[in-house]
């Protein structure tokens, strides 16, 4: 290896950091024998040292660690099974959200406190009574007409008592009532009271 | 809370390298800057399923790298101009001459050298990276790194022994 062959392999030696390296053995066994040769591997390596220390010395700008730590995503797992737990668990939550609103619904569609009672008596037409107190025989059919033509249907129990007739919520009782208006029958259902009215949701009509 | 000090951890101990290699390869702060918090970023989302940690600094400085070329395809403004093969004679540089230059003037020297080669330089001079590292981190060939490196180490010196630095600007 000539002087030029060494210097073109050693041009890219560094230093301790290149002393491993097994490309730069031979040039530097030549540089060791070669005193010009040394001094210019001397002065590359100190022009290295100088320059890289040049560079070295440049700093960022103050706060740069801080933005990079302070902006860092929040990085989403991607663990299959837990991102399956997680559906699940959705699922799960969304399934009883639907069944407590169901539930409710139908909470909500029956009326609240209510009790189950057997109450016997005349079928009203609930407009004529209460603004004409027209009721009985006579009456017979002009309730038939009004129950059946959507007027509010009622029953007056032997002890006088009023109820007025409902069915399940958006089911008119009225069609089923008005063949029995002004008769006396039995009717099984649900009594509430609402603002002090009395009401039964019918769900059984038996004629005496 | 592990993973928040470990990242802490690790930006601590690369953040002034990867700044200073970004601003070697732009020649701007802002940008060595975004190109900087751009590579944690990238970390913070992918790095981790990094299984050998001895890789990090050399992932980190790849993910720059490509994030910087990135940024030259998207504005075009870098010279791609080739160093010429004919390194007509090694420069005899003293060491006082690259001591009197300022950090600003290699900079400045760095920028007018052409990105395939200022990359590599760069890494030569900052980075106690193998030729082997280097070369990974750039994904090229070692020996074409180690011909960019000496390249465009003969450029660099020579521009920096024609730059006659006045004494004064000595730093």
């Amino acid at each position: 290896m000539n002087t030029r062959e060494a210097k073109e392999i050693l041009l890219l030696y560094r230093g301790p950091v290149d002393h491993s390296d097994p490309q730069f053995h031979a040039a530097l066994d030549c540089a060791k024998s070669d005193p010009e040769l040394g001094q210019w591997l001397r002065e590359q390596t100190n022009c290295y040292d100088a320059i890289r220390t040049k560079l070295r010395a440049i700093e960022p700008p103050v706060g740069l660690s801080e933005k990079i730590v302070r902006r860092r995503p929040i990085p989403f797992p991607r663990d299959w099974s837990r991102i399956g737990q997680l559906a699940a668990a959705i699922l799960i939550s969304a399934s009883v959200t639907v069944l407590l609103m169901k539930w409710s619904e139908h909470r909500h569609s029956s009326v609240a406190g209510a009790r189950e009672i057997v109450v016997t008596g005349e079928v009203l037409d609930m407009t004529c009574y209460i603004a004409y107190n027209l009721s009985g025989p006579d009456h017979a059919k002009c309730a038939r007409d009004c129950i059946r033509s959507g007027l509010p249907a009622g029953i007056k129990a032997q002890d006088g008592k009023v109820y007025l007739l409902t069915g399940a919520a958006g089911h008119s009782i009225n069609a089923e009532v008005a063949d029995y208006a002004a008769k006396t029958v039995t009717i099984k259902g649900r009594q509430t009271v609402r603002d002090g009215f009395a009401q039964l949701q019918v769900e059984e009509i038996r004629k005496l | 809370m592990s993973g928040d000090l470990e990242f802490e951890n690790l930006v601590k101990l690369y953040y002034r390298d990867l700044y200073r290699f970004g601003l070697s390869l732009t020649g701007r702060e802002a940008d060595a800057a975004d190109l900087t918090q751009e590579t944690f970023y990238i970390w913070a989302n992918k790095g981790q399923q990094l299984q050998k940690a001895a890789s990090v600094k050399s992932w980190l400085f790849t993910t720059l790298h490509r994030e910087f070329l990135k940024t030259c395809r998207r504005r075009n403004r870098f010279s791609t101009e080739s160093i010429g093969e004919g390194a007509e004679g090694l420069p005899n540089v003293p060491a006082d001459c690259a001591e009197r230059a300022d950090s600003r003037t290699l900079l400045r020297i760095l920028g007018e050298i052409a990105e395939d080669f200022r990359a590599p330089l760069v890494l030569y001079y900052m980075e106690d990276l193998s030729y082997k590292e280097i070369a990974d981190v750039l994904a090229l060939p070692l020996g074409t790194v180690q011909s960019r490196i000496a390249r465009a180490k003969i450029q660099l010196l020579r521009r920096l022994s024609e730059t006659n630095l006045p004494l004064d600007q000595a730093k």
